[in-house]
């Protein structure tokens, strides 16, 4: 028994259909945990485990609203759907922050702000791209002014689809970096 | 701070601090310029910082570059464009139903807003009658749209000032908004549901049951436990009151609209005076500031909340059953349905839906009152299938550019209230 | 008017003409009412005088300019039009002034007129390149830092004529040429009944004599002229043509991709680990 169920939701793999109403959490699991504390008062888990741990539950994104996007980016910190129960609140500041969520359409006057945004950020940092527009252009894809994407200034990790996506769109892609930093596996990105 | 009167400004207090220096040390002071300062004198120079254009109390992606003295704002050159996406030059290149998406994109705050002056402009150039139930839901979803942009300003204009409580409870209101849009409209934000001659579809009964059912229970208890936060609150009076206080003579030359004017004492309401739809059959109350500052931009802004409900209750009193869209097969497609069994109507859908309807030769400006103020659409057909202009006149530009004689005199903290009170979105300024 | 559109006093616009004429003189090209909506062309000269009897005289007191639009028309001699757009909130009447102007000749700012005109200025001046003597601030608004060239122009590509990215080397953003993956898609909507001005694919050999010994009206000089002017090149159609003709000869050619070239089935792809199943939610 060791805290490597970390990297997983626990129990889906024995869950195989989908749509089979809530997933019981695995009390056996919780139950071995908690006794191996009470009698050890310590865990044993990989560097590796434990930072994957820290960087999924502690996703502070840098609140980068461009346009339209920007309004369902608020909604999504705002109670109705309130992400910070996954641990990802909005940061000012370059600095404090893990990922970037590019919200709206990036213009070509703003791009060079985008990169220097991003090259303040510190590693390991993620990007979201945001929306059609963020994503390749979308509706705005022929204009002179409109950078094509913004993965042509910043390297992406997950794009939401959508003009805008909804609130639970972009919730269901801050999970799904979630799952894909699980995965990344290693400490150097 | 606490003995402070709730009517004292940042700047006259400091005023009050000037003249409190010892005539002696102010002569020294005075005489003293920045090129040839005296030794051991404290020599404070004017110096230039860039606010934004990444910055959350910006709003969006404004930059404004200030020059302050001290924490004193002395110039503030505001740098727009940065979401400049060309839209205008789209607009050329597409259909006049193509383009009306656009506009649900230029103020993303209030879509249906947007979308009325644009379909409204067209009509005019069509001269197309539109059913009377379609305009009474026009207007309906219009004010709806209005509360919501109006929660979303006056939420962050609270936020921007400090308090977080509010804000969490209108967006619970914009989250309503939202659902009720969705439901009308099939989309959370970008609704595409005015059409020229109409909307795009009914409603369901049951969606006006429920939004009735919202605005005499829910609405009113979530926005005036919200504004019972801030409306009597001290610090919120001492971060609003008299700041950027505009007269009348200003808000008239600075071309500014909606609430800006309003607040400034003109009882200007497009809406009141040069009434579309059916605004002309509704009854409500223009409010009006008394002093011109930030404090009576939020005032003004709050009851136009209240007003707006009290238009959408009189829309679900008197809306008359009937078509949705205007009859006329040459410029609104017909529906799915009767496409399925008449080949004229698919013939009709066809074309509508490829090559669009050709707009007789023409020059108007339409202006409407979006939440923001005026907002207008100047079109230019030529009798094609796609607008040869389509200028847009965007709320914001005036009233961003009146930035700088607003905040002059002020502290740099009062830059955020100022700018908050003003209800500006990228998306229609920049375009 | 049978539409909803916003219901100012435009009962007022013929005594508007009117008094506008007497207001303004001279300056006066042209009044017209397009639309229920009142233009009145003036003189560049004359532009900012006439504005102002336009705001002070009484019975006409329009006091705000919402907005100033610029317009391209190509064709004319003085290609932009400058559209003036007032408010008079005492009489609730709207009004646009038109005034012409081309790149060389500056329209006259009304920057001391109303303030507000400053940014519009230099909006119009940042699309158009129009320019305004007397606004003291003409500086490039909208576009980037940098930009060249006037967006709104007619003759302006939709897509301009670069494109950014972040370039690895050097560290920075770049603007290159603009490369598309797929042309902007437009459409005409002119019936080939009506007067369109390209040929028709195919149409190019009704001019073209029919095989030999086929009735033909054209005398035996026309064909042969025809003949030697057809065979030896044919004018390749212009890449913005919508119907561009392609010429086929091989299937490689064509959007169905090249042939393979011997049957034996795919070996597999070594680097494919087979997944063990689970999908995404491993």
């Amino acid at each position: 028994m060791g805290v490597e169920a970390h990297s997983g939701p626990i129990g889906l793999v024995n869950n195989p259909e989908p749509g089979q109403g809530v997933i019981a959490p695995d009390q056996g699991f919780f139950d071995g945990l908690n006794g191996e504390l009470n009698d050890k008062g310590f865990l044993v888990t990989s560097t590796e485990e434990l930072f994957q741990w820290a960087r999924t539950g502690s996703l502070w994104w840098m609140t980068f609203g461009l346009a339209c996007c920007a309004v369902e980016m608020i909604h999504v910190n705002m109670p109705r759907y309130d992400m910070e129960r996954f641990g990802a609140a909005p940061r000012a500041s370059p600095r404090q922050s893990d990922v970037m969520i590019v919200a709206g359409t990036l213009c070509n006057k703003m791009a060079p702000a985008l990169r220097k945004v991003y090259d303040q950020m510190s590693e390991p940092k993620y990007v979201i791209s945001m929306g059609s527009c963020a994503n390749g252009g979308g509706y705005y894809h022929y204009s002179y002014s409109v950078v094509r994407g913004c993965d042509r200034v910043v390297p992406v990790d997950i794009y939401v689809p959508g003009c805008p996506p909804t609130a639970e769109a972009l919730l269901y892609g801050v999970m799904q970096l979630q799952r894909k930093i699980r995965r990344a596996g290693s400490i150097e990105r | 701070m606490t003995d402070t009167p709730v009517t004292d400004s940042y700047v006259e207090k400091e005023q009050a601090v000037d003249r409190e220096v010892d005539p002696a040390i102010e002569k020294i002071l005075h005489a003293t310029d920045a090129a040839h300062p005296t030794e051991g004198d404290v020599a404070i120079q004017n110096y230039t910082i860039n606010f934004g254009p990444q910055h959350p109390a910006a709003h969006g992606v404004l930059r404004l570059v200030m020059e302050l003295n001290g924490e004193i704002v002395e110039r503030i050159d505001p740098h727009v464009g940065l979401l400049h996406r060309g839209t205008e030059k789209l607009i050329e290149y597409k259909t006049y139903a193509q383009a009306i998406p656009y506009f649900d994109r230029l103020d993303y705050c209030s879509p249906a807003c947007m979308e009325h002056t644009f379909v409204l402009a067209i009509e005019k150039l069509l001269d197309l009658e539109v059913p009377i139930r379609a305009q009474y839901l026009r207007v309906f979803f219009a004010e709806l749209t209005r509360i919501s942009n109006h929660m979303l300003n006056l939420g962050s204009h609270v936020m921007d000032v400090g308090a977080m409580t509010p804000n969490l409870w209108m967006f619970e209101i914009r989250e309503d908004c939202y659902g009720f849009l969705e439901r009308a409209t099939g989309a959370r934000m970008h609704h595409n549901y005015f059409r020229p001659g109409g909307v795009h579809q009914d409603v369901p009964l049951k969606l006006l049951t429920d939004i009735a059912d919202w605005l005499d229970t829910r609405l009113p208890r979530l926005f005036e436990d919200a504004i019972s936060l801030v409306a009597d609150n001290r610090i919120f009076k001492q971060r609003n009151v008299d700041i950027a206080t505009v007269s009348r003579e200003d808000a008239i030359k600075w071309g500014f609209s909606g609430p800006m004017i309003r607040a400034a004492g003109i009882p200007w309401d497009l809406r009141k005076s040069q009434p579309y739809d059916v605004y002309a059959k509704m009854d409500f109350d223009v409010p009006v500031g008394t002093r011109g500052d930030c404090y009576d931009r939020f005032m003004v802004r709050v009851e136009e909340v209240r007003q707006s409900a009290r238009i959408m209750k009189q829309c679900l009193a008197e809306m008359p059953e009937g078509p949705i869209a205007s009859l006329d097969r040459k410029v609104v497609p017909p529906k799915r349905a009767e496409m399925k069994r008449s080949m004229e109507a698919l013939i009709h859908h066809f074309k509508l839906y490829t090559e669009g309807y050709h707009v007789p030769a023409g020059e108007v400006y339409v202006a409407t009152e979006s939440p923001k103020g005026e907002f207008g659409v100047y079109l230019v057909s030529d009798g094609s299938n796609k607008p040869y202009r389509c200028k847009i006149r965007p709320t914001a530009f005036s009233h961003l550019q009146a930035m700088d004689f607003m905040s002059r005199g002020h502290m740099l903290a009062d830059t955020t209230a100022i700018l908050g009170a003003m209800d500006i979105v990228f998306g229609e300024c920049d375009r | 008017m049978r539409a909803p559109a916003p219901a100012w006093a435009a009962q007022l616009n013929d005594a508007t003409v009117d008094a506008a004429r007497a207001a303004i003189g001279g300056a006066l090209l042209d009044a017209v009412e397009i639309a229920g909506e009142v233009q009145l062309h003036v003189t560049r000269d004359g532009l900012v005088a006439a504005l102002i009897a336009l705001r002070d005289t009484p019975g006409l007191e329009y006091q705000q300019l919402m907005e100033i639009a610029g317009v391209d028309y190509p064709d004319r001699a003085e290609r932009f039009e400058i559209v003036y757009c007032l408010l008079s909130l005492t009489r609730n009447h709207r009004l646009h002034v038109h005034v012409g102007a081309t790149e060389d000749t500056p329209v006259p700012s009304v920057t001391d007129i109303w303030p507000v005109a400053g940014w519009l200025e230099r909006e119009v001046y940042d699309m158009y390149g129009v320019l305004f003597s007397g606004n003291r601030d003409l500086r490039r608004i909208l576009t980037d830092y940098g930009f060249r060239g006037h967006p709104f122009r007619k003759d302006f590509p939709l897509t301009g004529f670069v494109e950014l990215r972040y370039s690895e080397e050097q560290k920075r953003v770049v603007y290159e040429p603009v490369k598309l993956a797929q042309d902007f898609r437009t459409f005409d909507f002119e019936s080939p009944w009506e007067g369109a001005q390209y040929v028709l694919p195919g149409d190019e050999k009704a001019k073209l004599p029919e095989a030999k010994g086929a009735p033909t009206p054209a005398t035996a000089t026309e064909v042969q002229k025809a003949g030697a002017a057809q065979t030896p090149k044919q004018d390749a159609p212009a890449p913005s043509q919508p119907y561009a003709k392609k010429d086929t000869t091989s299937t490689a050619e064509t959007g169905a991709g090249r042939a393979e070239t011997d049957a034996v089935p795919k070996p597999a792809d070594p680097d494919v680990v087979p997944s063990k199943g689970g999908g995404q939610n491993q």
